[in-house]
């Protein structure tokens, strides 16, 4: 218990650290290492992430028409409560974890293991400026882009496939879609997955930072722990976002008193 | 070359105007059993035999001016004790120190690690930085062309030591530190690293430079 709490606590002064020390950015080795991780997480994963995600959500439309027998109307809703809403910054920000937050986190790891972080605070770096900065805002930003990329995809596969499987035209769904949709759920999206980046990129961060050994095999262990922490964290601050935000969670399955 | 041995001193440091003249002293707490060091400002110095633990003990003391309690540090003539966190961080920019790895980072190519805390501590000085690196490594005897695209792990354990010393030397320190200069090398590479001195020399004039040499048995 006292180690959870050691490691909240821990997430949070660098949190606290990232949002005082921003203006590091400006300095060209800081703003070379976010351009190289918005390459990386943003740019570079674009082409696997979109796909699998878009595949992801149009099988979800599939399933649920499939199983529903659903008419236009409850295929529309569908695609905005289910794939804009929750799973395409949900399927961002899983794909995230597994892609970029296993790579800082290891990267990390190693640069302690072999005593590069120490050079870099001889240097007089302080390696959350240098190593942790860059990292949660390139993470985050990317995060972001992603999500907005798997929206568009797997909406749009969604309604491609809805016209496919259903009595609708393509038009009248698009329409209906627009209809319903407003600038609060892409709002809502953007800040829910700008959020689900910076946890991501943080528990990555702290535990690339504070291996739990000084052996190699701290690694992998650094590793799991950062891919756990920060998968379970997503999904509470995904819960937490719905309630706050449209008063219920689980899809409606635990709505709040308004 | 003169040469502190850990179990002697070179000089008194019993009054201030001596201090002034001090570049490093360290005198560890009752009870370690370690030797004082005590050099003076200015020339290359060797400091021998320092077993692994001493030579961790006395890095961590320099370079997070932090000694350990009960000891005494004296650095470019001034008392590390009574000194503020201003004063110390002004203090700790005019040393460097050069590990015997060379202190590099794996995932940047040397170009990147010789500029690396130029960026961060004066960014102005980087357009200018690539003439000044060329000279630097001419200086020493290398091909800038050849050696600064050259990631660490393609690197030879000189290159990294060259490659270190002159990303230590853009920042005109009044101390260098540097530790097992020779380790690692063959007898030409040793012979090109016999030149690091004198590039100081011409570079920070009145600088001092130490080397810190491991013992056998340590």
């Amino acid at each position: 218990m006292i180690g959870v709490y050691r490691e909240f606590e821990g997430c949070m002064r660098l949190m606290g650290h990232v949002l005082r020390r921003l203006r590091v950015l400006a300095l060209p080795p800081v703003t070379e290492s976010l351009t190289r991780q918005i390459y990386f997480t943003g740019a570079s994963a674009t082409a696997g992430i979109v796909l699998r995600g878009a595949l992801l959500g149009t099988l979800i439309i599939a399933y649920v028409i499939d199983v529903l027998d659903a008419n236009s109307a409850l295929a529309v809703k569908i695609l905005l409560w289910v794939v804009l809403r929750e799973i395409g910054p949900l399927i961002a920000a899983v794909l995230v974890i597994q892609r970029s937050g296993t790579a800082v986190v290891t990267e990390l790891a190693l640069m302690q293991i072999s005593g590069e972080v120490t050079s870099l605070r001889r240097m007089r770096i302080d390696p959350r400026d240098y190593l942790v900065v860059p990292r949660v805002v390139g993470v985050a930003l990317s995060t972001a882009a992603l999500t907005f990329y798997v929206q568009v995809i797997a909406v749009g596969g969604g309604m491609l496939l809805s016209a496919i499987t259903i009595d609708a035209s393509l038009g009248q769904l698009a329409n209906d879609f627009f209809l319903l949709a407003s600038p609060v759920d892409f709002a809502y999206s953007m800040i829910k997955s700008l959020l689900f980046g910076v946890a991501i990129a943080v528990i990555c961060c702290y535990h690339g930072l504070h291996p739990p050994g000084v052996s190699i095999n701290a690694v992998p262990k650094a590793a799991i722990n950062a891919v756990t922490q920060s998968t379970l964290l997503v999904m509470l601050l995904n819960v937490i976002f719905a309630y706050l935000v449209f008063g219920q969670a689980f899809f409606g399955l635990v709505t709040a008193k308004i | 070359m003169s040469h502190a041995d850990p179990a002697a001193r070179s000089d008194s440091a019993s009054s201030h105007s001596a201090e002034a003249r001090v570049a490093l002293g360290y005198e560890p707490s009752a009870g370690r059993g370690d030797g004082r060091i005590w050099i003076l400002k200015g020339g290359s110095h060797r400091v021998a035999g320092l077993s692994d633990t001493r030579k961790a003990r006395l890095l961590s003391a320099v370079l997070d001016l932090k000694p350990e309690p009960g000891a005494r540090l004296v650095l470019l003539g001034l008392e590390v004790d009574g000194l503020g966190p201003a004063e110390r961080t002004a203090l700790r920019a005019r040393v460097a120190f050069l590990p015997a790895g060379g202190g590099l980072l794996s995932n940047l190519n040397a170009w990147e690690n010789i500029v690396l805390p130029l960026g961060f501590h004066t960014p102005g000085r980087l357009r200018g930085g690539a003439g000044e690196v060329s000279d630097l490594l001419g200086g020493l005897g290398a091909d800038p062309h050849a050696l600064l695209p050259k990631l660490p792990e393609r690197m030879s354990a000189y290159e990294k030591k060259l490659a270190g010393y002159v990303r230590i030397l853009l920042e005109n320190p009044e101390l260098v530190l540097v530790e097992d200069l020779g380790g690692g090398l063959d007898a030409a590479e040793r012979a090109g690293a016999a030149g690091f001195f004198p590039v100081y020399q011409a570079r920070c004039p009145g600088g001092t430079f130490v080397q810190l040499e491991g013992s056998p048995e340590a």
